[in-house]
Formats: C-alpha cells, sequence, structure tokens
C-alpha cells in the first residue's frame, strides 16, 4: 500500500479528529426514562397496595391486581423496547454493561420475591425492590448522572425511614421512595431529553 | 505507523467504533459526514484488514449493515495514535 507520509500538522490534525470524536461519543447512559416511569408507578403501586390490604382498608381481594400492573409494566417494555429497536442504531459498551446490571438487579429481585416469599414476607418483599432500584440508579449516578445520584439516595432514604416508621405507614413511605425516586428519575430524563 | 489508518475517514471510522459495540452504516455515515460510497469504500478495507466486523441483516424490511471493532483493530489504532503523538512531541 503507498500512501503518503503525515507530516507534523497532519498528525495534528488527524489527533484533533480523533479527541473530538472520543469527547462526542460519550454517550448518555440512559435513554429509557419510559420504563422507569412506567415501572415506578407499578411497583409503587404495589407496594402502597400491599400496606393498603395490610392495614384492612382494602380488602385481600384487591391484591390480585398486582399481577395485571406487572402484566401491563412487562407489555409496555416489550412493546417499547420493540418499537426503539430499529431506532436504537448505536449501542456502547457502557450501554450493554448497564443493561446487563439493570436486568440482573431487576430479575433477581423478581426471582428472589417469587422464590423467597417465606423469608422475604409483607413489606420485606416490596424493600426487595427499593434495594433493587437503588442499586440500577446508583449505578447510573455512579456515570456521572446526578439525577440518578439523588434519586438513588432518595430510595435509600425512604428504605430507612420505613424502617424506623410505625408498621402502619411504612409502606407509604417506601411507596413514595420508589415513586419519586425511580419514577420520578424516569420522568426527568424524559424531560431532560425533550 | 499504521498505513491502513494514516487515511482521516479509516482513522474517524475506527475512533467512532471505539466506545460502540456496534453501528450501522447509516449512523457512521451520518456521524463522519462522508458519502456511503466513500465510507463503503474504506469500510471494506478495514474488514479486511480485520480491524473490524461487519454484520448484515433486516430490520424492518430494510438492509442493515452494522460494524464494531475487533481487539485487532482496537490495538492497531492504539498504536497508531501512540505514533501520531511521538510525531507531533518531536516535531514540536
Amino acid at each position: 500500500m503507498s500512501v503518503k507520509p503525515l507530516d507534523a500538522a497532519a498528525a495534528q490534525d488527524h489527533l484533533e479528529m480523533v479527541n473530538r470524536i472520543l469527547a462526542e461519543s460519550h454517550q448518555r447512559l440512559c435513554n429509557g426514562g419510559e420504563y422507569f416511569v412506567v415501572w415506578g408507578i407499578g411497583s409503587a403501586y404495589i407496594t402502597v397496595l400491599a400496606q393498603l390490604v395490610h392495614g384492612g382498608l382494602l380488602p385481600s381481594a384487591a391484591t390480585w391486581s398486582l399481577p395485571i400492573v406487572i402484566v401491563a409494566c412487562a407489555a409496555f417494555s416489550i412493546v417499547r423496547a420493540r418499537q426503539t429497536r430499529g431506532v436504537l442504531q448505536r449501542s456502547s459498551l457502557l450501554q450493554r454493561e448497564f443493561f446487563n446490571v439493570l436486568w440482573l438487579t431487576l430479575g433477581l429481585a423478581f426471582v428472589v420475591d417469587i422464590a423467597g416469599f417465606n423469608i422475604f414476607t409483607g413489606l420485606a418483599s416490596a424493600a426487595i425492590w427499593s434495594v433493587a432500584e437503588a442499586i440500577v440508579l446508583l449505578y447510573i449516578g455512579m456515570h456521572g448522572n446526578r439525577r440518578a445520584q439523588i434519586a438513588g439516595v432518595l430510595v435509600i432514604v425512604s428504605l430507612v425511614v420505613a424502617n424506623f416508621a410505625s408498621p402502619g405507614i411504612a409502606g407509604y413511605v417506601l411507596g413514595a421512595g420508589i415513586l419519586f425516586g425511580y419514577a420520578g428519575f424516569g420522568a426527568s430524563e424524559l424531560l431532560a431529553r425533550e | 505507523m499504521d498505513e491502513l489508518l494514516l487515511s482521516k475517514v479509516r482513522l474517524g471510522v475506527v475512533a467512532e467504533l471505539l466506545n460502540f459495540d456496534w453501528i450501522a452504516f447509516s449512523e457512521l455515515a451520518r456521524s463522519l459526514d462522508v458519502s456511503n460510497g466513500n465510507l463503503g469504500a474504506h469500510l471494506s478495507k478495514l474488514v479486511d484488514a480485520g480491524y473490524v466486523d461487519e454484520e448484515k441483516s433486516f430490520a424492518n424490511r430494510r438492509p442493515l449493515s452494522r460494524y464494531r471493532l475487533t481487539q485487532r483493530g482496537r490495538e492497531a489504532f492504539a498504536s497508531h495514535v501512540t505514533e501520531l503523538q511521538s510525531l507531533l512531541k518531536a516535531a514540536q
């Protein structure tokens, strides 16, 4: 291959281009605020409903709405993922790692909730979701997203406050943490994208 | 110095692919602001040299070509950039 050798000016030009491309390639880690909103509202509903049923304010038959909410959230995720698959032409290594963390954390929380119901009874099963969602938020926060850092801390604080709150309101505290932390983060990401 | 990466377009392609898993052809052409024909020729050379992996498929019934950097391409890029920096330092 016969190629003209580079002089210093051309080398500088090439290096500047490389630096510009690398600076621009720093893509936002979270590109799916809508998932956080939907799952945040869904999981907050589940937590608050558990508290209402546990407190005798709603009949236990109301818990039949839980599978419907979970299926609705899952259906939204599947449909939305299919819609955006064609649009998503770039997939960064960091994003792939993020999705691994997301699915592993939430998947594990789901399995623990289903399979470990004798260990994680009552509000403990709801608290698992707060822990899982805090991990996801703080992971995003670790990569420079200040809103995710605040949201992750908010979810953790709600967990601690719920621990010391009276049993009659602990579920509401957890639900509020999930709603404002997880769904709130998603909403703020959507607003920032506009 | 890596002769394949002396081309600004090819160097740009490798730099674009560095932090990404896969990038579609159209997205690369848009980012680098080059014509499809020009980019296709440069990508062929990078694929032939083993610097870039190519995957051809269909999305919504339209052909989709996407590319990702191989380990060989990653190493070639790192060493080429180091040599560019040395050249610049020597000239200063």
